[in-house]
């Protein structure tokens, strides 16, 4: 599932930050990134609930209304919130 | 209205109320606590709406936007002034707090009204518009850096979040603050030092008429049919610094005090 930047009234938008890691479980509603728009913080929520894959933009890269800033993937069975479940065990 | 809110969008139930809390003097880990709080509270019944009207003790903010650099005293500088530095997520760049201000924190479900963001900076500036029309003062949106000048220098500062769609933060105005410590810092990078109501304005001009002006001109521009008017919030009760019975928010319960 992606998540897309949201019409944000501003044509001028940079991402400001990731509030999740990709291997971090995320429920549906939680905050999982910051954009910022000439005046305005503006917090993306994960669409699905899962655990955050991909991340294709960087802090301070621009992003656009409809774009997709990473993807939702199904949790793994007996993951945990919070926890990174895409690392080694002992990293 | 956008796609992104539409998408939320439902439109606002009659009987809308906006509680107003006009708090006078609040710290600002106090303020953000109880935005915090207010958040949480809008988010989860959207047709209600909050305001929080206080002023903050001297210090400096720095939002999303701003940089150090626009903070021209040296940090011991900064701390023989008692003027602490405090990173925000808000959108904006660095600001001076001092007495003599009024700042105006709207936290309102922007999705229920079809608001962007964006659209609700200019909604903000359009209110620091009509308030000073109010005082004859002929005043203009800053097109770059969400604010209101008046002949040319910043009178106002607009730099908010949203959260879960809810706004928080808002507008900071000069009423008739000590203006010289604004040589000292370029409030959101602007090299002209900020101006008050007050500068400019013939007529003495009071906080409370504008604290009183701007919770109306929220409430209408935001489409609230009821106002609400507290002067404290149980949850400041235990991190006042304040008395019982004083100015500055320390009182044991919300007394709504005027509604209409």
């Amino acid at each position: 599932m992606p998540i897309c930047v949201p019409e944000l009234g501003s044509p001028r938008a940079v991402l400001s930050l990731w509030y999740v890691r990709p291997g971090d479980r995320v429920s549906e509603g939680d905050r999982v990134a910051e954009v910022l728009i000439p005046g305005a913080t503006f917090d993306v929520t994960a669409p699905a609930s899962g655990v955050l894959g991909d991340r294709f933009v960087l802090p301070t890269d621009p992003v656009a209304t409809g774009q997709t800033l990473g993807m939702i993937e199904e949790a793994a069975p007996g993951s945990r919130p919070g926890l990174r479940t895409n690392v080694p065990p002992g990293e | 209205m956008t796609e992104g809110a539409e998408a939320h969008q439902v439109h606002p139930a009659p009987g809308r109320a906006l509680h107003a809390y006009l708090l006078g003097r609040l710290e600002f880990d106090h303020l953000l606590a109880l935005q915090r709080r207010l958040v949480y509270d809008v988010a989860g019944d959207r047709d209600a709406g909050a305001v929080i009207l206080c002023d903050h003790p001297p210090g400096v903010t720095i939002g999303r936007e701003g940089s150090r650099v626009h903070v021209r005293p040296r940090p011991e500088e900064l701390t023989s002034r008692g003027w602490p530095v405090r990173w925000v997520s808000r959108g904006g760049g660095v600001l001076l707090h001092l007495p003599g201000q009024v700042a105006c924190y709207p936290l309102i479900a922007l999705d229920r009204l079809g608001l962007t963001p964006g659209e609700y900076l200019h909604e903000l500036q359009a209110i620091v518009l009509d308030l000073l029309r109010a005082y004859d003062l002929p005043a203009e949106a800053d097109p770059v850096r969400p604010g209101v000048r008046v002949k040319g220098r910043r009178i106002a500062h607009v730099g908010v979040a949203v959260r879960d769609w809810v706004s928080c933060f808002g507008i900071v105005l000069n009423v008739h603050p000590d203006l010289e410590p604004f040589y000292d810092v370029h409030c959101d990078g602007d090299p002209l030092p900020m101006t008050s109501v007050q500068r400019e304005s013939p007529a003495r001009v009071r906080v409370a008429g504008v604290r009183q002006k701007l919770v109306e001109l929220v409430a209408a521009r935001f489409r609230f049919d009821r106002v609400s008017v507290f002067h404290a919030h149980p949850g400041l009760v235990s991190r006042s610094p304040f008395p019982p019975g004083s100015a500055g928010g320390g009182l044991k319960h919300a007394v709504p005090t005027r509604t209409r």
